[in-house]
């Protein structure tokens, strides 16, 4: 009896050790037969062309082709291998186009068969991780936060791609000025290209301006320009019974503010390429929050004064005809504002407007601000980066996939699996500046508006084009940082409700953001990963480190 | 076989001695070798399934590894891992004494709620099996995505029971610590009830097989059906009791739903390097260390109070066993008294005196 009750103990606590122990681990493969107790090994394989047949860079040798179904002439480089290969794409992006540009670019490489495999994004990184652990790594990935790419060294170096080939010198300025993508490391390496790009915009309901008797500004306003006409368009004893308010937000100022203010600014929180300085960041912070407190902001979603305000629960500031200006995401115009149900529906005039810059020497002229850029890259086990790369190139900055994309959009027969015309679907914009692609993307883009709205978009567009992208796509460490600090002790809600004033963690937040930026650089690129870093760069993360610690 | 009682020690070392040289007869060796063989999946799923993955996991928890897709690097970090969890990571403690309260909680709700509805459906009802199905469903639903959805939707909670009040009404009373999994399981009631399908079946199983003279005779002797279900229904559900409780707590544990299981995911994917496999790993045996120990706190608590009747009849076979052997103790000692009677008397040192009448 005592026997079987030990034993039956014993197997309940194997059964419940199993069950729950196993679950940390894959217990399955190793890839590559790289297990070694060093990234050394794994280091060997990180820079494009170290694998296969591929050529090393791109030697813009090309012949044009056509092919059916398009009257464009698709460009078909010599060094492309003419073997019969397969390449995998692995992407959260709209799966419907992605699959359609697949199909073009097989034709014009009939050799290249493209595998799409899409992801949500919720479940993505979940996923690739699977995958890469099942020694069924794709050959190019799209990525959202940088970190989980880089510390898993998911990214070869395509330096040498990127700086052989024409097509690169005609992005948007800042890829290249800011080395958006290229973790700024000395060393000049490449590891992920921008493959959807949404610029950041303001829009502004010019009904409720016109109602409210206020001016419309011009493109080339000012930070306190906006402010202003948040604060003149918040009429909270409005003559129809409903208040007006200045400001419908999604993105926070704060965000746009810290790029603004500065143009040596090339991150979010006031990064510079090396350093944090929060002190910029502070003020926007300070500003939004006092907005908040003000009682500037329309109300949010699913919350009781958005019920008190607009009568529903459910409701949202951009449809109710009384807040002025919108701090909403770019595609919300396209896959909103401008459906033809929406129109119908709501008495709106929006328009957007570049995010206005703190200075007015900035504002006169083109500036930097906060874009949605998710990126891209070879993964270090492609064994064909030179074709890769092309198909990278087609899927996110290439002239001949931007026309392709262009065709895609402008047919609006083709659906997604809701029915929804692509072009209302998430249509991002060109990151090339090439000026045909740019008319077919404005022609699409602008098809049914008036000349004074093409206009407006058009204005819009060329002023759009010095994105700086948020700070875990492009920034080693910084999601460390907020998750670990920024994100754990809630500052924006501390600022917001008025219980801290942002300025007061400017100095400690500095701290924190260089370190595990230090970090990050050099767990990442340093000698136990990619080994990039040079001596110098490596005894400045050190002390960044140790300084900041 | 020689009658080993009365062999001596010698004789008993030389007989195992060859017994060990004998051989085993066709039969009992092709018994053997079936014996084997139906063992031989359990060997290779529990070395495969089993003390692979948990080696392995432990291998894991020692080391900070990445997932690149030239292979997995490994770097050593003893107990790091442990250590970072312990001291650094305040996540993993708050929703460790969540997962504790509620566990404790959760499970005597769950065993009672489905000792009461194993006894209801056991009862003849018209549509026994309809209703049999209708509790068992849940099991199907709560494992999975579905699950997920539905108390997004508010499906969990009873519509019924001020939740917020309630949570209001514990948290001025208990320290929010305590308050916040107590208040989690009023508000997600429906689902934790949802959980005691299995719990539900294995009870009627166990009613199912109690002895129905048992009842006819407690009701004659003018039992009600109170002290039926206490003296007679309640001893005999005792070791189903433990299993049910073991696995809801295992169940409970090894949820999707669980914020811990889902901490120890994310780690798992986590893009901060510090983290991953690794730090997953050791989460995972950090928690099911716990788990164990909670498990054997409730097999302690439900195994070691013994039935009061066989501890009766225990005591009856003991008192009869000591009555025997003081039977045979007195029998031997009349036997050898006897004995010794008798030969003192051959050797006449015993004189008889005779008590016959004509003797005189």
């Amino acid at each position: 009896m005592k026997k079987s009750r030990i034993l039956s103990m014993l197997l309940a606590g194997c059964l419940a050790v199993s069950a729950l122990a196993g679950c940390g681990g894959n217990g399955g493969n190793t890839a590559g037969g790289n297990t070694g107790n060093s990234g050394g090994e794994a280091a060997a394989n990180t820079g494009a062309g170290g694998n296969g047949g591929s050529a090393a860079s791109v030697t813009n040798d090309f012949e044009l082709v056509t092919v059916d179904g398009s009257t464009h002439q698709y460009k078909k480089y010599k060094d492309v291998t003419s073997d019969n290969i397969t390449l995998t794409y692995f992407h959260f992006d709209q799966d419907e186009t992605v699959k359609l540009l697949a199909k073009r670019f097989m034709q014009i490489y009939p050799n290249i068969t493209v595998n799409v495999q899409y992801e949500n994004v919720s479940t993505y990184n979940t996923t690739l991780s699977t995958l890469v652990s099942n020694n069924q790594s794709p050959d190019i990935i799209m990525h959202s936060d940088c970190d989980y790419a880089l510390s898993n060294m998911l990214l070869s170096d395509i330096s040498a791609y990127w700086n052989s080939d024409d097509e690169t010198k005609n992005v948007a300025d800042t890829i290249n000025s800011a080395g958006l993508g290229t973790y700024n490391l000395e060393g000049g390496m490449r590891y992920s290209v921008p493959v959807k790009f949404f610029p950041g915009a303001v829009f502004i309901d010019r009904n409720v301006l016109e109602t409210l008797n206020l001016k419309v500004p011009t493109q080339q306003w000012k930070w306190a320009d906006m402010i202003q006409l948040i604060k003149d368009a918040t009429v909270l004893n409005s003559p129809d019974g409903q208040a007006y308010y200045g400001l419908g937000y999604y993105n926070r100022l704060d965000s746009y503010y810290g790029i603004a203010a500065r143009q040596d600014i090339i991150g979010e929180f006031g990064f510079n390429g090396k350093t944090f300085d929060l002190s910029q960041w502070a003020i926007g912070e300070q500003e939004f929050a006092n907005l908040k407190l003000g009682g500037y902001i329309a109300p949010q979603t699913e919350t009781q004064a958005m019920e008190d305000w607009s009568g529903d629960w459910e409701g949202w500031a951009g449809n109710t005809g009384h807040a002025a200006v919108f701090s909403e995401a770019f595609w919300t115009f396209q896959n909103t504002w401008n459906t033809p149900a929406y129109k119908e529906a709501y008495n709106l005039d929006i328009v957007p407007y570049v995010i206005p810059a703190v200075s007015e020497a900035d504002a006169g002229a083109d500036h930097h601000s906060i874009a949605t850029i998710d990126y891209g890259g070879i993964t270090t086990s492609c064994k064909y980066p030179r074709e890769a790369y092309e198909l990278l190139k087609f899927m996110s900055f290439g002239i001949d996939g931007w026309y392709t994309r262009c065709e895609i959009y402008s047919d609006e027969t083709i659906v997604n699996a809701m029915g929804t015309a692509l072009k209302y679907d998430v249509m991002p914009v060109p990151i090339t500046k090439d000026q045909g692609v740019w008319d077919e993307y404005i022609k699409v883009f602008c098809a049914g508006m008036d000349d004074e709205h093409v206009g407006l978009w058009k204005d819009y567009f060329k002023s759009c084009m010095q994105p700086i992208s948020f700070g875990w796509t492009s920034i080693a460490g910084y999601w460390n940082f907020c998750d670990e600090y920024f994100n754990s002790i809630g500052i924006h809600d501390l600022v917001d409700n008025g219980t801290a004033q942002a300025a007061d963690y400017v100095e400690e937040a500095n701290r924190k953001a260089n370190y595990y930026h230090a970090q990050a650089m050099l767990d990442y690129f340093g000698p136990s990963a990619y080994n990039v870093l040079s001596e110098s760069e490596i005894a400045e993360y050190e002390k960044m480190k140790t300084d900041n610690q | 076989m020689a009658d080993t009682k009365k062999m001596s020690r010698k004789e008993k070392k030389e007989l195992k001695e060859r017994m060990k040289h004998l051989k085993s007869g066709k039969l009992e060796k092709r018994y053997a070798r079936m014996g084997y063989i139906f063992m031989i999946p359990w060997f290779i799923g529990a070395a495969v399934f089993l003390a692979y993955p948990l080696g392995s996991s432990f291998w894991y928890a020692l080391n900070n590894i990445r997932i690149t897709p030239l292979g997995r690097i490994f770097n050593f970090v003893g107990h790091g891992n442990f250590t970072q969890i312990l001291i650094q990571d305040p996540d993993f403690m708050i929703y460790l004494v969540d997962y504790l309260t509620s566990t404790i909680i959760s499970v005597p709700i769950i065993v009672v709620f489905a000792l009461i509805i194993a006894m209801m459906l056991n009862m003849k009802i018209k549509g026994k099996g309809f209703f049999r199905l209708i509790f068992f469903l849940p099991v199907i639903i709560v494992s999975g995505p579905i699950l997920g959805m539905l108390n997004a939707q508010g499906a969990g909670s009873v519509s019924a029971i001020d939740t917020a009040a309630l949570s209001g009404a514990i948290g001025s009373v208990l320290p929010e610590i305590i308050a916040k999994p107590i208040s989690d399981v009023f508000s997600n009631m429906i689902t934790t009830l949802w959980y005691s399908g299995v719990q539900i079946l294995i009870f009627l199983s166990g009613l199912q097989k109690i002895d129905k003279s048992m009842y006819e005779a407690a009701k004659i002797d003018g039992g009600s059906g109170w002290e039926c279900f206490w003296k007679i229904t309640l001893p005999n559900l005792k070791s189903m009791i433990l299993l049910n409780t073991i696995y809801t707590v295992v169940f409970i544990s090894n949820n999707s739903e669980n914020p811990i299981i889902v901490l120890i995911k994310d780690s798992m994917f986590s893009g901060t390097k510090e983290k991953g496999y690794g730090y997953a790993s050791a989460m995972a045996w950090l928690y099911s260390v716990v788990v164990l120990i909670l498990v054997g706190l409730f097999a302690l608590l439900l195994a070691t109070r013994k039935d009061q009747y066989e501890k009766q009849v225990k005591r009856a076979m003991k008192a009869r066993k000591r009555e025997k052997r003081n039977k045979q103790r007195i029998e031997r000692r009349n036997r050898r008294n006897a004995r010794r009677i008798e030969k003192q008397r051959a050797k006449g040192k015993i004189t008889t005196h005779s008590t016959k009448r004509e003797d005189y």
